[in-house]
């Protein structure tokens, strides 16, 4: 009965880290560099938040599908075949996630008052070690919230998920998947009862990422 | 009111009156949800059906049999429900959906297995399936498409159920497993011959699959439909001559 | 008598809707220095690129024997090697970290655990400067003057050779100022650190300064050497 909420939560989590890696990297080399074409970057990885979620989907079936760009040598190669995988609904899930990082993670660097970057070099810090002892605490309020939303839209991502991992029960049934199952399939005591699942799952993400940010004062 | 906002307004209300008119002529249409592997084949009989009766629009809903029901239980304005198995016009007839007396049965498929034409090998029997090459096997979800009824039947009566087993991706509708297989993204496929007509170039049947219970298509109007004489007509025109011609054109054969 | 620091800087800002050009050579035969000026007249960017924080920053800068920056030779050492301690108008003492832990910062690198030698230094420091009752505060806790003992414990810390101070007194009300120009004489008398100190206020150039350096719009326009400052 749980499956697909483990699922989910597994699911949700490895994509919100992945995410937050490459989202926390990108949202500081963003904040720290003024360049020609600055806006247009910004713009393409802010994308996956706009478009449709189905045009997402397509797009990642043409690069991960088993004939796709990248796909195609990831089955030649080595074997691998990401479509109805957990590990696609990973990738999926990652990329609705990323604008959210990212936008937060950028915001919340510019935000970090230059002055104490200087104070920290002359006292004696470089680069890596002022981003480490300053820069990022003073950010990881902004950060946190953005890691927050982006688990949340993970954990509900839909249509993306749907084409590129499928609809495997006890593999890559998602809730949201289930429900949608569910539904289809006539059987409305399993649609609620799955959608109070998540909904409990959803408030106490939002409560305790509440308190967290509060603790903080 | 100036001139301009009064000429303004005059194009606004004959802009409204004629799409009011237009909206009376459209008073002619009917709303057919239809099994997904009926999509070509009723398009077609859309299109007949129009011409010989000029005013009148059908106007198509495909997907799986199983989110259909689900959808006019809901209470979506369907007139007409064409279903792929007669398992989902059941479950119609017992939520009391069905006009009464209305159901008839149009049309009969094949259930194939399909291979993608860049396969390199083709099985020869079903059992063939369980052999370690074919890694991804699909059919429609069971519990809302037909074609997956059809086809878990079918395994378990050669017994290949356990084998399978762990191989199944199920899709949305037999249009989607039709995709994969099509796209090279599974390795085998159970399609309506009628579907595997579609996408000719891109797969290739490997063989017929005999089916537990004959693969029947019903048609019934819903009780709460408000154009009851057009839908009789379109259920009508579905099972004459005519009709039967353009199912027969698409690979589908006799009731 | 030795030039103490010898600059002469031209770098050019750019900003939108403003351009600066800052010109600017003097060199100070004095242990401390004022750098006036009327605001905008580029005297927080000389602190800069004496500092190191100022990327744009061409030409050549000596401080108390060592050259930091030498255009022509290719030298232009990153801030962190400069030897230079910057106390900042608003102080900038790091809200994350306690008033110890600020201290330390410029003594341990990451992930060092202060050593005993370490530990003692900072012990002095916050003897020095009168802050054992607020080892563990948090700046925002701090009032005005309490920052600006922190701030300068805190660039002293480790042990430059040139201490740059941007507007120090600035920051606080009129009496305040008063009474913490006397402290802030008192404590750059001992520690024997060369000093920059920039300031739009008079009485600090009279209090706290040997020599005044003027500047306008990016150049130097006058320098001479007052009176020899004491603390009264």
């Amino acid at each position: 009965m749980l499956t697909p909420l483990w699922l989910t939560l597994k699911i949700a989590l490895l994509a919100t880290l992945m995410a937050g890696a490459v989202g926390i990297a990108l949202g500081w080399w963003m904040s720290q560099r003024r360049f020609a074409g600055k806006n247009f970057i910004d713009a393409l990885l802010m994308l996956p938040m706009v478009l449709p979620p189905t045009v997402l989907g397509y797009y990642l079936i043409v690069v991960i599908g088993r004939n796709g760009v990248l796909g195609q040598y990831l089955d030649r190669w080595f074997g691998i075949n990401l479509m109805f995988t957990w590990q696609g609904a990973v990738i999926a899930a990652s990329l609705v996630s990323l604008p959210l990082i990212y936008k937060a993670a950028r915001a919340a660097f510019e935000d970090v008052d230059v002055r104490f970057v200087h104070a920290a070099r002359t006292l004696g810090a470089g680069e890596f070690e002022t981003f480490v002892r300053v820069t990022l605490p003073l950010a990881v309020r902004g950060i946190t919230a953005g890691l927050m939303l982006a688990f949340a839209r993970a954990m509900g991502e839909f249509g993306a998920t749907l084409m590129i991992a499928g609809n495997l029960p006890g593999k890559t049934q998602t809730l949201s998947i289930a429900i949608y199952d569910a539904v289809q399939a006539g059987n409305d005591a399993q649609a609620l009862w799955l959608t109070l699942v998540i909904s409990v799952v959803c408030v106490v993400v939002l409560v305790v990422s509440g308190r967290m940010l509060q603790a903080k004062h | 009111m100036t001139t301009s906002s009064s000429r303004w307004l005059g194009k606004f209300i004959l802009l409204a009156a004629l799409s009011i008119s237009s909206a009376a002529l459209h008073a002619q249409e009917v709303v057919v949800s239809a099994a997904a592997s009926l999509t070509n084949a009723f398009q077609a009989v859309g299109q007949a059906f129009e011409k010989s009766r000029p005013g009148t629009k059908v106007t198509f809903n495909f997907a799986a049999s199983g989110p259909l029901l689900a959808q006019i239980q809901q209470g979506a304005p369907v007139d007409v429900f064409a279903s792929a198995d007669q398992e989902t016009m059941d479950r119609a007839a017992k939520a009391n959906l069905l006009a009464e007396g209305t159901r008839a049965d149009f049309a009969r498929n094949t259930l194939v297995l399909i291979v993608p034409s860049t396969a390199t090998t083709v099985p020869q029997k079903l059992s063939d399936l369980g052999n370690a090459q074919y890694k991804r096997v699909s059919t429609g979800t069971p519990s809302s498409v037909p074609v997956g009824r059809y086809t878990m039947a079918s395994v378990q009566e050669a017994g290949l159920t356990a084998a399978l087993e762990p191989k199944w991706i199920y899709g949305e509708s037999v249009r989607q497993v039709l995709n994969y297989v099509a796209r090279g993204e599974v390795d085998a496929g159970f399609v309506y011959r009628t579907d595997a007509l579609i996408e000719k170039d891109k797969t290739r049947i490997a063989l017929t699959v005999p089916t537990t219970t004959p693969v029947s298509y019903p048609i019934a109007q819903i009780a709460s439909s408000k154009k009851a004489a057009l839908g009789k007509d379109f259920i009508a025109f579905v099972r004459s001559d005519a009709g039967q011609q353009i199912l027969d054109s698409f690979g589908f054969s006799k009731p | 008598m030795t030039t103490i620091l010898e600059l002469r800087v031209q770098a050019q800002l750019e900003s939108p809707g403003r351009s600066f050009l800052l010109d600017a050579s003097f060199n100070s035969t004095t242990q401390r220095t004022a750098l006036v000026g009327a605001s905008g007249s580029g005297k927080s960017t000389v602190l800069m690129a004496i500092a190191g924080l100022l990327p744009q920053a061409r030409g050549y800068v000596r401080v108390a024997d060592k050259v930091l920056l030498d255009t022509e030779h290719s030298v232009d050492l990153p801030a962190r090697e400069r030897g230079v301690g910057l106390v900042f108008q608003d102080y900038a003492l790091f809200p994350h970290m306690t008033v110890e832990q600020n201290l330390a910062f410029g003594i341990c690198r990451l992930g060092k655990r202060p050593n005993e030698a370490e530990r003692d230094r900072i012990d002095a420091l916050i003897r020095q400067f009168d802050l054992e009752a607020l080892r563990g505060a948090w700046p925002r806790h701090l009032s005005g003057g309490q920052r600006q003992r922190v701030a300068l414990a805190r660039a002293l810390a480790p042990q430059p050779h040139f201490l740059l101070l941007d507007e120090p007194l600035s920051a606080l009300d009129a009496q305040l100022r008063v009474r913490l120009r006397h402290e802030l004489a008192e404590m750059l008398e001992r520690v024997q650190v060369p000093a920059l100190l920039v300031t739009h206020d008079l009485s600090d150039v009279e209090a706290l300064a040997q020599s005044v350096i003027h500047l306008d719009k990016g150049r130097v326009v006058d320098s001479a050497i007052t009176e020899s400052a004491t603390p009264t």
